[in-house]
């Protein structure tokens, strides 16, 4: 019972729940199809190549999300994460386009995207701490600014990459051909490093701290200024781990890269319980939100829907669930207002 | 009991939101071409599947209006071969919203792992798409380019025309219509697309040719009508010598404003396309030539090689050259009469009347 019980309280349960009852919706209505290399009929979503590939959309955007979400707990908020991205895979491109390499290729490529997030997380909170702006503001000039960047240094060209970086993010893992499971892995590992960031350190604490009340957690000493621009690191972070995974996968990059990425990735924050005024959130939750919205979207071609209603559906979907949420949330504390 | 609370409320509102949104609110997706049903077992009435054939549609993007003839050519094709060959061929259309390298990718595994038997695309970043093409290759899924190619990839076959050859034409008509010489813009759309820039090489190569032609510039924008029409005004401002522009795309001319803001006694315009909103411009002197694609045949002829392909068994060309039509004030009027013909419901009555 105790471990029902725990299980119904955790902050994933709802989210989980709705995932799997879309799954089991999907499977039954999906239809099928015979496979024409095998000739065995095949169910039109539960088939290790939907679920993977549904896995590997949602993961790139579940990967920032992670580190938005950071950010949006300590009360910030990043929209130049899509950007970052940008540039990051840009800037990989032109550095390794002529090489031909092995491990040390892949090796270099994830130092230089994560580095270029770094940077630019680190700029971002800079920015944010040393002239006192919104961070709205300021990561919304930083996403025309970083994107600029990469336009001019690509000169707006599609630039192919190496071919060991593909087949390091298409790696089958002994799983058969035609199935990369190595985004989705990546995706889970960060989910859980940043829930055991948040969770389980003080730093991850301080983050809560600051973005629940910040007036107090400076009263208590800390140090606002280092745990703003940590944050805006750590999104930076996993925007250019994203950026690594997503140019390798697809074996090119561009400028154009992930635009329009950073409201999806708020959006999955947002969906998973993060509250925009800070205070609250989960790495988990929101890589749940990544792929919920990203089923969401498979879903309408798997029903064969129109998708010329895509975009209303996804917004709605969010819209709706979040101010429920969100009464939810008053509900439950005027309950508990009540008791005392 | 606070995280119970909210992760039910969580709960409620995603259930309500999915049920209201994806149960009742959206229609199903119009299924296309001849298909008397689609190849599904599980939500629409099942038919002989082994017969059935389901083509995917990825073009670039969903609100371009080239790309939306192309569907109609490729649902009349998919009508017309389905009573040659006594079975349903299906096209699903699965184009992105915007142009999006990364989605195109996505959608050509989506179309392989829901049993497609041929895909139709036209590549918004040929790098991007060419793995996943390959791996559609590879699990039995033939694959076919149209508009845009990506010549590195296991596709067999490309419909379209020669962006560069179709660059040289349009300053050719251009250098025409100047008499050879004066100063010229480039309108070039959106820089990041690969067959555009080829255009702009070939506009550029062709006016070396000309000791009197002078670019002043080319210029790039977002590629919606609005943002052409004012980078094009924005330009002539900033350059009034500008005599003439040499366009890789008819975007500027699907608004009204330049048949207000320019003058035909003083500036002509050459683009490549030639859709509805665009005939003004010819009819009027400003554009005396315009040379149009016909995005129509793209579905159409792309659909009738897959089926050449993957049910006659046939040979068919690895690269199927396209021709441009020139569409000038002579030939206005069959040429808006073809354009209803392929369904465009906008082509103004006047020019349907036209010889």
């Amino acid at each position: 019972m105790t471990v029902l019980r725990r299980l119904l309280r955790s902050q994933q349960t709802g989210l989980v729940l709705i995932i799997v009852g879309l799954l089991v919706v999907l499977s039954l209505a999906a239809g099928s199809h015979v496979d024409p290399s095998t000739g065995r009929t095949v169910n039109n979503f539960l088939n290790s190549y939907t679920l993977i590939q549904t896995g590997t959309d949602a993961s790139f955007i579940a990967i920032m999300a992670v580190g938005a979400t950071v950010v949006i707990i300590s009360g910030g908020i990043d929209l130049s994460v899509g950007s970052v991205y940008a540039l990051a895979s840009v800037v990989m491109g032109l550095a390794l386009r002529d090489g031909a390499g092995g491990a040390g290729t892949v090796l270099l490529g994830l130092v230089l995207c994560v580095a270029i997030g770094v940077i630019a997380g680190a700029v971002n909170g800079a920015m944010v701490v040393g002239l006192d702006v919104h961070p709205f503001i300021i990561t919304l000039g930083m996403m025309w600014i970083l994107r600029g960047f990469a336009f001019v240094i690509s000169k707006a060209e599609s630039i192919p990459l190496p071919e060991v970086l593909t087949r390091f993010a298409k790696s089958s893992l002994g799983l058969g051909a035609a199935l990369y499971p190595l985004p989705m892995l990546a995706m889970l590992v960060v989910s859980i490093l940043g829930a055991l960031y948040l969770g389980r350190t003080v730093m991850g604490r301080h983050v809560f701290a600051v973005g629940g009340n910040p007036q107090a957690s400076r009263y208590s000493g800390l140090s606002l200024a280092r745990i703003r621009i940590g944050v805006f690191v750590l999104a930076g972070a996993t925007a250019g781990l994203a950026a690594f995974l997503g140019g390798s996968f697809y074996g090119a990059v561009s400028c154009g890269d992930a635009t329009g990425y950073e409201l999806y990735v708020i959006a999955s924050a947002v969906v998973g319980g993060a509250r925009l005024s800070g205070g609250r959130g989960s790495a988990i939750n929101a890589m749940l939100g990544a792929v919920l919205i990203i089923l969401i979207r498979q879903s309408i071609r798997t029903l064969h829907l129109d998708q010329n209603y895509e975009w209303i559906i996804i917004g709605c979907a969010i819209v709706v669930a979040v101010v429920l949420d969100q009464a939810s949330a008053r509900f439950a504390a005027r309950r508990l207002a009540g008791a005392r | 009991m606070n995280g119970r609370r909210q992760a039910l409320g969580r709960l409620a509102g995603t259930t309500f939101a999915l049920a209201a949104l994806l149960a009742a609110g959206c229609p199903k997706a119009p299924t296309s071409g001849a298909a008397p049903a689609p190849t599904q077992s599980g939500p629409s009435p099942a038919p002989p599947a082994a017969k059935a054939i389901k083509i995917a549609m990825i073009a670039k993007s969903s609100t371009n209006p080239v790309f939306l003839s192309a569907r109609r050519g490729a649902e009349t094709a998919a009508k017309d071969l389905s009573a040659k060959i006594s079975a349903p061929i299906e096209i699903v259309w699965l184009t992105p919203p915007e142009e999006d390298g990364q989605i195109q990718a996505q959608r050509i595994a989506q179309a392989v792992n829901e049993g497609a038997n041929a895909i139709l695309i036209s590549c918004s970043d040929a790098g991007k798409v060419t793995g996943a093409i390959d791996d559609a290759v590879a699990r039995g899924v033939p694959v076919m380019t149209f508009d845009s190619d990506a010549p590195k990839s296991k596709r067999f076959a490309f419909y379209g025309v020669d962006d560069r050859r179709i660059g040289e034409q349009v300053m050719e008509e251009l250098g025409k219509q100047l008499d050879g010489k004066g100063k010229i813009a480039i309108l070039a759309g959106n820089q990041n697309a690969p067959n555009l820039r080829r255009r702009v090489d070939g506009i550029k190569a062709e006016a070396a040719k000309s000791k009197g032609i002078q670019i002043v510039g080319t210029f790039y924008h977002n590629e919606t009508p609005q943002d052409a029409a004012a980078e094009v005004i924005r330009v002539n401002n900033a350059y009034p010598g500008i005599k003439g522009w040499a366009m890789a795309g008819g975007w500027a001319l699907y608004t009204k404003t330049l048949l207000s803001d320019l003058d035909p006694a003083k500036i002509k315009l050459v683009a490549v396309d030639a859709l509805p909103p665009s005939l003004p411009y010819v009819e009027k002197g400003l554009a005396p030539v315009l040379l149009a694609q016909s995005s129509y045949l793209w579905g159409n002829v792309g659909v009738t090689k897959i089926i050449d392909k993957i049910f006659f068994k046939k040979d068919v060309p690895e690269i199927i050259p396209m021709d441009p039509v020139r569409v000038t004030s002579d030939n206005l009027g069959s040429w808006a009469r073809q354009l209803r013909q392929w369904g465009f419901p906008d082509v103004p009555e006047e020019y349907l009347k036209l010889k």
